[in-house]
């Protein structure tokens, strides 16, 4: 946990990085998603917006990512 | 033939030549019944940060025009399946372009530090498997009750700030030990968005346990989602 504060708390940006992150975060993560309709192949795909989620978009994806891992 | 689609949105006849899609493809407008689809004719899309940054460029130029409904990016389909979902869903889609029209997504960012710690049911080592496991799930019922409990107050505590700016609302909670990180997409009126700012700006004044900042306006990306079930039309089981 402390980790994670230090993460949300301490870290600093340029804004252009966090407008960067920002966009990224609402293009990958959010918008009308019909499933099925991803390209090269659904699994492939599917593997891929992980770690670009984990890389790019924020804490808390990370964070749901390991929860469910913990879970598994 | 597949077709790469950035957004949807409503009697929107040309678009923009001088942006340009993912891959660099032409961006055109393809009509469907009321609706107008921005796509790209792309086989192969790779999901490089150039086309995240592409694909948001496109709607980033459409919402300047009017209100889309965004897809999320590497959405490709067939112009035949394209049509046949929007057939299909037309009711839905026109009830979410005018729940939409005219509103932009803002995106608050709040770090609330606790007052005072919220201790978790005891960790106790002691008793077998069996034991352990209710444990587990009494601390994951503990932290269910508690963040049901953060997102109301919170979301009280904006509602009573912000009140009538606010059209719609989406959280979500992360929190920790000593603070609570809230991700808060409100969706509002375009002549709204400054008064918004000073709302905020005022309950971040008067909340010395809150920190948060405000990014926006934003085409409604966390407010497109209609839940539809595309499956039966793309043939994936």
């Amino acid at each position: 946990m402390a980790d994670f504060d230090q993460i949300i708390v301490g870290e600093e940006w340029e804004n252009t990085d966090v407008s960067l992150l920002e966009t990224l975060d609402h293009v990958l993560n959010r918008g009308l998603v019909i499933a099925g309709e991803i390209t090269i192949s659904v699994a492939d795909i599917d593997l891929i917006f992980i770690g670009l989620n984990v890389m790019v978009s924020s804490v808390e994806t990370a964070r749901e990512v390991l929860r469910k891992r913990e879970m598994e | 033939m597949k077709l790469y689609a950035y957004c949807l949105c409503a009697n929107l006849d040309t678009f923009d030549k001088a942006v340009t899609g993912v891959s660099g493809a032409a961006v055109r407008v393809l009509k469907v019944d009321d609706f107008s689809v921005l796509v790209s004719d792309c086989e192969s899309i790779p999901p490089t940060q150039e086309n995240a940054l592409a694909h948001a460029a496109v709607i980033r130029s459409v919402f300047e025009k009017t209100t889309p409904i965004p897809f999320r990016f590497g959405t490709k389909a067939t112009e035949q399946q394209l049509r046949t979902y929007i057939a299909s869903h037309k009711a839905a889609l026109g009830n979410k372009l005018s729940q939409l029209s005219g509103c932009v997504e803002m995106d608050l960012k709040i770090i609330w530090r606790r007052q005072t710690a919220n201790a978790p049911p005891s960790k106790e080592t002691t008793g077998g498997p069996g034991t352990a496991f209710l444990r587990k799930k009494q601390r994951e019922l503990h932290g269910d009750q508690q963040a049901t409990a953060e997102r109301d107050e919170l979301s009280s505590l904006l509602r009573d700030e912000l009140g009538s700016l606010i059209n719609d609302e989406s959280m979500s909670l992360r929190p920790s030990e000593t603070v609570v990180l809230a991700r808060v997409f409100h969706l509002v009126e375009k002549s709204k968005v400054q008064q918004y700012r000073e709302k905020i700006d005022v309950l971040l004044r008067n909340r010395p346990e809150l920190q948060g900042s405000v990014s926006g306006p934003w085409p409604p990306y966390s407010f497109a989602n209609i839940e539809l079930e595309f499956k039966p039309y793309f043939g994936v089981s």
